[in-house]
């Protein structure tokens, strides 16, 4: 860990040393270079274009939503849509506190529960482990498709169709979670944790107070893609939950669109709403998404 | 002592894996070995009575017609992996080392992956809205007459679900090549330049076999999870028009949360599972061989 911590800052160091004497003797910009810079731009721009014509569109009038060519920007601001959206009978208010209180349980019940499991199966050895650690492994082969009929049938059973429990209590178990941080328990090397073990600390005390803090960059990726994925998750909210009221964000879109099929502006403020939020995360918690991700394909 | 500390290791072990064990045993577990038993039964939804019907459920779905339309839907939407995966290598390439803003650029190329669920599918459905739509518009203004009908016909639903579903793994994808890039040994590239090799030489004929466990990796997933998806065409399309877009997965759900034949429902469901189970096994073969590349 030690070599870890030190090589690294030297190596980004020495790279942007050298960058900056670069820059310093003026590196001309080189013409093809650029010419990929601006190409790869554009393709960029077509990727986000959704978006910007979304937000765009939220802002206009009816007959401003299929002019071509496109008006990127409306000429005047219409917020009329946006309040729609949010005040009506069946406003995003109510489908917003759904969505939120869902994802935040959701997420802070898996993200510690598989960490506790990853640290149970990377740090300890006891009887049955790799047995055990198979059937996760083949359990994430298993399609929610086959799980669903047979969870309906259980909620309905004990009460919990048709609640918000139907989305958080299954919500807070992850294998994805407990196989990347298990990743991350592993990568820390034993003799941290011997230390730890010879002043008398146990597993308990080595986890939340040496692994747990040591672990916030793992924690922090795996908190951000589950919350993107309770937030956007739209196949579960739809068998589980029948009234309006319960609805979260994407249930409620579906509903706006289906019940104003023509009212594009209302369409794409809603869709706007809905987005916004992963919009802010992803900008906010981009460093650690995208290492999250990359390190949890390429590693495992 | 040394049979008491083992007994005490194998206790504090299921201390830490015991909470999500049991969610892991009461919503996994149980469902899939309910879902098995299912299979043979058939039980709808609202009907107490339930008999056995051995496998009859596996004989219908196996005459059935709309079965093996969705399996040829779901061939087509699979399609959009491996074009999203080419496309992904060709940015991921572009931006490793040729680029200035790269790190702009690639949050702007993997943002559809985090931000988007059905929100981006509403938004798709205008973009393509066939009469005034802005891409038919487009397409008009540069000279196509009779511009395609996209999600409102048969015959272009599916390609227009492939379009939003290349553009939503392209990011993924990117992000895993931009990674496995960075693992190529800088001096191979060079001596391959001094040797006067060109650019697209070097990409073709050093960059590509070299990333191919990634390409492969990235298959495998990239079909896997596809396979599973429903929600996006569910919520434009609902598998229309005329079936055109029901995907095997989504043909599961609407058998049983549309016309609550769940027996059957559950039949199909677990030839789904035996797709992924081949998907998988074709990948622990396709590591194994590459363990020794």
């Amino acid at each position: 860990m030690e070599n870890v911590k030190t090589e690294r800052p030297e190596a980004s160091r020495g790279a942007s040393e050298n960058a900056a004497r670069r820059a310093r003797f003026g590196e001309v910009l080189k013409p093809g270079k650029v010419l990929l810079t601006l190409i790869m731009s554009g393709f960029a721009l077509l990727m986000i274009v959704p978006f910007v014509w979304m937000i765009g569109t939220s802002f206009k009038t009816p007959a401003e939503v299929f002019q071509y060519p496109v008006k990127w920007i409306p000429t005047t601001l219409h917020w009329e849509h946006h309040i729609r959206v949010w005040t009506g009978p069946d406003g995003f208010a109510t489908y917003y506190l759904n969505s939120i209180k869902i994802s935040l349980i959701s997420t802070v019940g898996a993200v510690f529960l598989s960490s506790l499991a990853a640290y149970g199966f990377a740090r300890i050895k006891f009887k049955g482990r790799e047995p055990l650690f198979l059937l996760y492994l083949s359990m994430m082969m298993v399609p929610p498709q086959v799980l669903f009929v047979p969870k309906f049938i259980m909620f309905d059973a004990i009460g919990i169709y048709n609640t918000h429990w139907a989305l958080i209590l299954p919500g807070m178990f992850t294998i994805f979670g407990v196989f990347m941080m298990r990743q991350f328990f592993m990568s820390v090397p034993s003799e941290i944790t011997e230390a730890a073990f010879i002043d008398g600390a146990g597993h308990f005390r080595i986890f939340f107070r040496l692994m747990l803090p040591l672990a916030k960059p793992a924690i922090a990726t795996l908190a951000i893609i589950d919350f993107s994925w309770h937030w956007n998750d739209y196949e579960n909210a739809l068998v589980f939950l029948l009234d309006k009221n319960l609805f979260t964000v994407p249930l409620g879109l579906q509903n706006f669109i289906m019940e104003n099929t023509v009212d594009y502006n209302g369409m794409m403020a809603a869709a706007t709403a809905g987005i916004v939020p992963m919009l802010a995360v992803f900008l906010v918690g981009q460093r650690y998404i995208i290492q999250g991700v990359a390190g949890s394909a390429v590693k495992g | 002592m040394g049979k008491s500390w083992l007994k005490r290791q194998s206790l504090l072990g299921y201390a830490f894996i015991g909470p999500n064990m049991l969610g892991v045993l009461v919503f996994f577990i149980l469902p899939a070995i309910y879902s098995f038993y299912l299979m043979f039964t058939d039980y709808r939804f609202m009907n107490p009575e339930l008999h056995f019907v051995g496998f009859d459920n596996i004989k219908r779905m196996l005459g059935d017609e709309l079965f093996y339309v969705s399996l040829r839907n779901t061939v087509v939407f699979l399609l959009s992996v491996p074009v999203s995966i080419l496309l992904a290598f060709l940015v991921a390439a572009a931006l490793n080392k040729a680029v200035y803003w790269k790190k702009t650029l690639r949050a702007l190329y993997f943002m559809p992956y985090i931000t988007s669920g059905v929100a981006v599918a509403f938004v798709w459905m205008l973009l393509f809205q066939p009469s005034d739509g802005p891409i038919n518009g487009l397409l008009r203004a540069i000279g196509v007459s009779h511009p395609p009908g996209w999600l409102s016909t048969t015959d272009t639903s599916m390609l227009a679900i492939d379009i939003i579903w290349v553009w939503f793994m392209l990011g993924y994808n990117m992000i895993i090549y931009l990674a496995a890039l960075q693992e190529i040994p800088e001096e191979l590239l060079e001596a391959a330049k001094i040797d006067g090799a060109k650019p697209w030489q070097i990409m073709g004929r050093i960059v590509w076999p070299l990333v191919s466990p990634t390409t492969f990796l990235l298959l495998v997933t990239g079909l896997i999870m596809s396979i599973k998806t429903f929600g996006i065409i569910q919520a434009i399309t609902q598998g229309g028009p005329g079936n055109s877009t029901t995907v095997l997965s989504l043909f599961i759900y609407q058998n049983a949360f549309r016309y609550y034949e769940m027996g059957y429902a559950s039949a199909i469901s677990w030839s789904l599972f035996a797709i992924i189970l081949i998907f998988t096994a074709l990948q622990w073969i396709g590591q194994k061989r590459w363990v020794h590349y």
